[in-house]
């Protein structure tokens, strides 16, 4: 129960965001391929497109290199390579061979098949200098060497440019739609880590959207409904055992003291009434467990806790003990009145069966919304204190009566209160158990 | 005194019936709530003890019932109920007093003697404790059969102490029964009367003790509680 501040382990998994990255990215450079392979597929079977594409693309090198030196350099993996300007145009004619022309339209690509590979000529319009010039180009050559640069300008024109900025756009559009997506399903970690059992009647916000994540939180909710079903059962049946117990404790009580005097008698009386502490306690502990505090509970722990010490203080007298109560300033509190008399009815019994000798018990209220009960015992070891609140923990095991409950009952009656338990070592020895409450609004 | 109990523990009410049957209480037993209207109708009680889960509804609202009918008979609610707001909703309905199952006869008796006491009745014309007895009609105290003498106010407080014996008495309650006395009460004055009261019960060699308990009040105990 008090663990519910531990965090949750960071998952070592990777997260949605990386597993759909990597997956984009595979997908990119799978389409990158396949687009190149396309590109290069689709040029090799078309010959004639390729040596246009060829010429044009050297032809803007030219244009964009006015040096004319580097007209006769050549494309790699040519034989012969020409090249000229011309100072008119040329029409390719297929039927009169070249013949000078007196139309504009000029640009031409003629592929021939030679003995050794293929013959590419043709001539491409540049502006050069804000002058229309006319290239005449023609090379020689053998497989698709010569066309590789051209292949690679198709390649970074078709695949690689559109796919570049496509990547990015998926990327990011991945890291906000994973963030945005995934943000009902962080919410839903966040309220089942706030999840408790005393407050089982919590659920989760279900989202609309996604659905997936819609159905995981309404899975869990249901898991949640037939868990609170469960722990519903087990507390109303405590409650409820402990409540059919009475009547017949009840029975065996009566029925013992009619019995004639005698050793066995006193001995039978005296572990019923344990039976009868041990349900009482139980039932109480149930109680405890199923109680709410709201705004319009307050109590005044002055009258509570005298109520408490004139109902307890007969029996601290049979015992040659004393209970002395003390009133310091407004005693208003936000409780329950009937659930802090049992706080400080426990917290009494609780010092009348662990500290002997006659000494006193001291019950001080306020100032403002807190009491305290202090013993003059020998005090509780500090590896004690972290157990005396537990349930059926009992430090001296068989030197009380008690169940080991009693605390417990405190303990789970205060929090409900949202209140506070201070175990001190008050100066002049013994325990005071410190009790603050919230003062009503 | 007759009681009119109500509870549908066949062996339970017979347990109780027979252990007040002893200390002097007549018990009527029925075991549900048509029971215990027509009882009654037939006879009258002084004293109403009612279970509350009854198999022809809840002892609750027999006792709204009545209450309405302004029927003003002392009710105790014997019951398992013992849940944190079931002691209030019990005194809310009606009922006078809320004993929660098991209790012992000896604490029964003395709750019913305590909401049985009314002026007249012959239970507590003359208050017992230990060796003294005190008749509050004549506003005597006796020790060991020899009365001893006491201030008005003394009396009244061992009166005071005497019906609750063995339970502890608020400071204001004795204080508001020193009053009605005398109108001048120093803010000691019951300190002062109980240290005196005190002294005087110890010269006649009474058995009782006076407690003090501090912040609350004072609780007589007769020697059997006292020695434990």
């Amino acid at each position: 129960m008090d663990n519910a501040a531990t965090s949750a382990p960071i998952g070592t998994g990777p997260s949605l965001f990386r597993q759909i990255a990597v997956r984009l990215a595979i997908l990119t450079v799978v389409f990158a391929v396949l687009n190149i392979a396309i590109v290069v597929i689709t040029y090799s079977r078309q010959p004639e497109s390729l040596a246009q594409e060829l010429l044009s693309l050297e032809a803007s090198r030219l244009a964009a290199s006015p040096d004319t030196a580097d007209v006769h350099e050549g494309l790699p993996g040519s034989t012969h390579w020409q090249v000229r300007y011309l100072n008119q145009p040329m029409v390719h004619d297929p039927d009169h061979a070249m013949t000078h022309a007196r139309a504009a339209l000029v640009d031409w690509t003629q592929r021939e098949r030679t003995s050794t590979g293929h013959r590419i000529s043709g001539v491409r319009t540049i502006v050069q200098n804000g002058q229309q010039r006319w290239l005449f180009m023609q090379f020689e050559g053998e497989g698709l060497r010569p066309y590789v640069p051209v292949i690679w300008a198709e390649i970074l024109q078709h695949a690689v440019l559109p796919l570049v900025p496509l990547s990015l756009l998926m990327l990011t559009f991945n890291i906000f739609a994973v963030r945005r997506v995934l943000d009902p399903l962080r919410q839903a970690e966040k309220e089942v880590d706030g999840l408790d059992p005393d407050n089982m009647a919590a659920r989760l916000y279900e989202p609309i959207a996604p659905r997936e994540v819609h159905t995981l939180v309404c899975a869990v909710n249901r898991a949640l409904g037939r868990l609170e079903g469960a722990i519903a059962i087990l507390r109303t049946f405590t409650a409820n055992a402990a409540h059919e117990l009475r009547t017949p404790l009840a029975i065996m009580q009566l029925g013992i003291d009619r019995l004639p005097e005698s050793r066995d008698r006193e001995e039978l009386s005296r572990d019923n009434l344990y039976m009868t502490r041990l349900v009482g306690q139980m039932l109480d502990l149930a109680q405890a467990d199923a109680l709410m505090i709201d705004e319009a509970h307050t109590v005044d722990l002055a009258d509570t806790a005298r109520a408490v010490v004139t109902a307890l203080a007969p029996k601290a007298f049979e015992q040659d003990r004393e209970l002395r109560f003390e009133q310091a300033g407004d005693t208003v509190a936000l409780g329950h009145d009937e659930a802090i008399f049992r706080v400080i009815r426990n917290l009494i019994d609780n010092a009348l069966a662990h500290t002997s000798g006659g000494s006193p018990i001291e019950i001080v209220a306020g100032p403002g919304p807190q009491f305290s009960v202090r013993d003059y015992g020998k005090g509780i070891s500090a590896a004690d204190r972290e157990h005396i609140f537990e349930r059926f923990w009992r430090g001296d095991r068989c030197a009380s009566d008690g169940a080991g409950l009693g605390l417990g009952i405190v303990k789970r009656l205060v929090e409900a209160h949202g209140g506070k338990i201070d175990v001190e070592d008050p100066p002049g020895g013994g325990t005071l158990f410190r009790i603050r409450l919230q003062s009503p609004s | 005194m007759r009681i009119l109990l109500v509870e549908d523990n066949a062996r339970l009410a017979e347990l109780v019936r027979d252990g007040l049957d002893r200390l002097g209480f007549a018990v009527d037993w029925y075991d549900s709530i048509e029971g215990a209207e027509h009882a009654q109708q037939v006879s009258h009680y002084d004293l109403l003890l009612v279970d509350l889960g009854l198999p022809d509804g809840d002892g609750l609202d027999l006792i709204r019932a009545m209450r309405r009918r302004r029927n003003s008979i002392p009710i105790m609610v014997l019951t398992a109920r013992g849940g944190l707001d079931d002691r209030v909703a019990g005194l809310d309905a009606g009922a006078d007093d809320y004993l929660v199952k098991p209790f012992q006869i000896p604490e029964l008796a003395a709750r019913c003697r305590a909401l049985l006491r009314r002026p007249g009745s012959s239970i507590d014309t003359v208050l017992t404790a230990g060796n003294i007895t005190l008749d509050p009609s004549e506003r005597s105290v006796c020790v060991a059969g020899t009365v001893i003498d006491a201030t008005p106010r003394e009396v009244a407080l061992l009166e005071q102490l005497l019906r609750r014996s063995g339970h502890v008495v608020a400071k204001t309650g004795l204080e508001s029964a020193l009053y009605s006395m005398d109108a001048e009460v120093t803010p000691n004055a019951l300190e002062a009367t109980v240290s005196r009261l005190r002294k005087r019960l110890l010269a006649a060699e009474a058995d009782v003790q006076i407690k003090t308990v501090h912040g609350v009040g004072y609780a007589l105990f007769a020697p059997r509680l006292a020695n434990g």
